[in-house]
């Protein structure tokens, strides 16, 4: 057997029994469970998400330690990481930090956008380097700009979420989302418009909706629920908003791709929503510093529990986020030269045009 | 072509002791610790301030972990003062959101539609306990470390010196991209842009600002790496460094202690052996 499948054999036992145990820990029966009448959720999933994002993690720690000791190097995975991509991610993290901590800390927007570098790496180098630059953004932000004006002690335990953002980054520009496609056929643009809004509803019903089982209703008419209707009033018109843009984009440019990024944006929202909600209500009491600690403070008042009120803020909060961000970088990537993002290891699959 | 093996020249020991009497003075005893035990100390507070909860632990981590070594470095007002300007945006939200709409069965009082029940008050007072020791622990790290020197340590520890690149060069990227910022800023209002005044003015100001920064960044890639790779920094293998860390045996034995006693912690709050204090 050769020292490589060793690794992988090593790395996805230590990942599996960290899931398992980690789903122990947390309460929860994996298929034994019954579910919540009221809300169809099996207790302790709430973190299944987390908990598979660390048991990755560990398994992915496993396979550098083996590989540490075999050769006292990390060479398969240096070798995913060309110059270009090296050179790639410091700045990445600099878009990172300085548009998160202008957008979200100081402007008290209730966004993040704290990740358009990263899917950038994502999308151009891969999903390994898009994780590991993640994961590095946060916890330099923490620990090598700690005693600079830019450092924050609170970006590190989110490193888990940088990753995803990263590796699904990098998933998505491995199967194209990123690329242009303008004027696809009117048969086949409708159709993939049509599979977008059946993924997206799909989404919506099984990743969002059981969440917001509580005591309060948006657009209801009693005046105690005015705030909620204020909120989903304001996400409706957003959301209307941008949902012209893009049938204009989809609709004059008959471009496609916009779907995809859309999509993407939206699957890498809710997963990001899953993985850090536990983790705002376990360290931060709930909040995270934004404008959108209103939203988990509202959702309390109307009777959920804290992780409740902090999972119904993030999945309202972070797939529009996220989406935003993916087309940020999506524009970004159209603008760039093609000279210049077919280099990355990644960019010739990731982006570019194609043509009807 | 066959990477060279080993390090055909390695420094002499005069050499070594020359580039280390370059080194600058550290201001104190607690400088001149080792960038990982700093680090390991700072985390290991962190972590076991969450681990254990309430209110006396986190205290008695800060009393014991991290005020000797503030005092020691001389920066204790200032790390204070930092670690309270840190904390105390987020100790607002948090107290915000957790006093008056945590359910409780204790009403302090009234405002409006909201109760402030004294079990939120615990618990926001718990969270920003935390908080704040997070901030004096990771604040001392920084106010005591230079930003590189973590950095140079672990390399020589191990990691590729490719990630340690990265982590470094964040560290003169992001105050070029914030001068790159005001260069491009002062050029769009040459040409008429509007982005002082009103919101509405402010953020239609973002865009032709965001944009140029992040692309004219983006294809300095270029430039970087050409210039990175005729300098040999492909070449694999490890690299000398002209900037090595003391580190000693009692440091040694010190992280190895933290990481052994929060490990016992933790175990023992999983498995319930230690008791909730409060």
């Amino acid at each position: 057997m050769s020292s490589s499948w060793f690794r992988v054999l090593v790395a996805a036992v230590v990942a599996i029994v960290a899931l398992v145990a980690g789903l122990a820990l947390y309460g929860s029966s994996i298929g034994g469970g019954t579910a919540n009448p009221d809300t169809g959720l099996v207790p302790g999933s709430d973190a299944f998400m987390l908990v598979l994002a660390l048991s990755l993690l560990l398994g992915f720690i496993a396979y550098a330690a083996i590989e540490f000791a075999q050769t006292r190097r990390l060479d398969s995975i240096a070798r995913q990481f060309d110059t270009r991509t090296i050179v790639l991610m410091p700045i990445a993290i600099a878009i990172n930090i300085v548009l998160g901590q202008t957008v979200g800390t100081a402007l008290k927007i209730p966004l993040y956008l704290d990740s358009i570098g990263t899917i950038l790496v994502g999308a151009l180098a891969g999903p390994i380097p898009g994780a590991l630059t993640g994961l590095l953004a946060n916890l330099i932000w923490t620990f090598v700009l700690a005693g600079t004006p830019f450092g924050s002690p609170y970006a590190w335990p989110y490193a888990i979420v940088a990753a995803e953002i990263g590796l699904l980054a990098g998933v998505f520009g491995y199967y194209g989302f990123f690329r242009s496609r303008p004027n696809t056929s009117w048969p086949k643009l409708l159709g993939g418009l049509a599979a977008a809004i059946v993924i997206l509803l799909g989404l919506v019903v099984y990743g969002v909706i059981p969440f917001y089982k509580g005591d309060f209703v948006f657009f209801g008419s009693s005046p105690t629920e005015g705030f909620f209707n204020v909120i989903a009033y304001g996400i409706a018109v957003g959301l209307i908003l941008g949902l012209i843009a893009l049938a204009i984009q989809l609709f004059v440019k008959r471009d496609l791709g916009v779907a995809f990024i859309v999509v993407g944006g939206a699957i890498c929202g809710v997963v990001s929503a899953l993985i850090s909600a536990p983790i705002s209500a376990f360290v931060f009491g709930g909040v995270t510093g934004s404008g959108a600690d209103i939203l988990v403070a509202a959702f309390q008042q109307a009777g959920s529990s804290l992780i409740d009120a902090v999972f119904q803020q993030g999945l309202l909060q972070d797939p529009i986020d996220k989406t935003i961000e993916f087309i940020v970088a999506f524009l970004l990537l159209q603008t760039l030269s093609r000279r210049f993002t077919a280099r990355f290891p990644q960019g010739e699959r990731a982006v570019g045009v194609i043509e009807a | 072509m066959a990477p060279p093996s080993g390090n055909p020249t390695t420094l002499s020991e005069a050499d070594r002791a020359y580039l280390a009497s370059l080194a600058p003075q550290a201001a104190s005893p607690y400088h001149a610790l080792n960038p990982l035990t700093k680090a390991a100390i700072a985390t290991i507070a962190t972590l076991a301030a969450f681990v254990l909860g309430g209110y006396v632990a986190p205290l008695a981590i800060l009393t014991v972990l991290v005020i000797p070594g503030a005092v020691a470095a001389g920066v204790l007002t200032r790390l204070t003062r930092v670690a309270v300007l840190i904390s105390v945006p987020i100790s607002i939200s948090v107290a915000l959101v957790s006093v008056f709409t945590r359910a409780g069965a204790t009403v302090l009082f009234t405002v409006g539609p909201f109760d402030a029940t004294a079990e939120g008050v615990d618990f926001a007072g718990q969270i920003i306990v935390r908080l704040f020791v997070t901030a004096m622990a990771l604040g001392l790290f920084g106010l005591t470390t230079e930003p590189r020197a973590f950095v140079v340590d672990l390399e020589r520890r191990g990691l590729s010196p490719r990630v340690a690149f990265a982590a470094a060069a964040t560290l003169e990227t992001i105050p070029l991209m914030v001068e790159r910022a005001l260069a491009i800023q002062a050029a769009q209002r040459a040409r008429g842009l509007d982005t002082e005044g009103s919101l509405a003015a402010r953020i239609g100001g973002v865009m032709p600002l965001v944009g140029p920064v992040i692309l004219s960044s983006l294809t300095e890639v270029e430039e970087r790496s050409l210039a990175l790779e005729v300098r040999a920094f492909g070449r694999p293998g490890r690299r000398d460094q002209l900037w090595t860390l003391a580190d000693d045996g009692r440091q040694r034995l010190l992280r190895w202690a933290l990481l052994v006693g929060f490990i016992l912690v933790l175990v023992g709050r999983v498995a319930g052996a230690l008791p909730a204090l409060p």
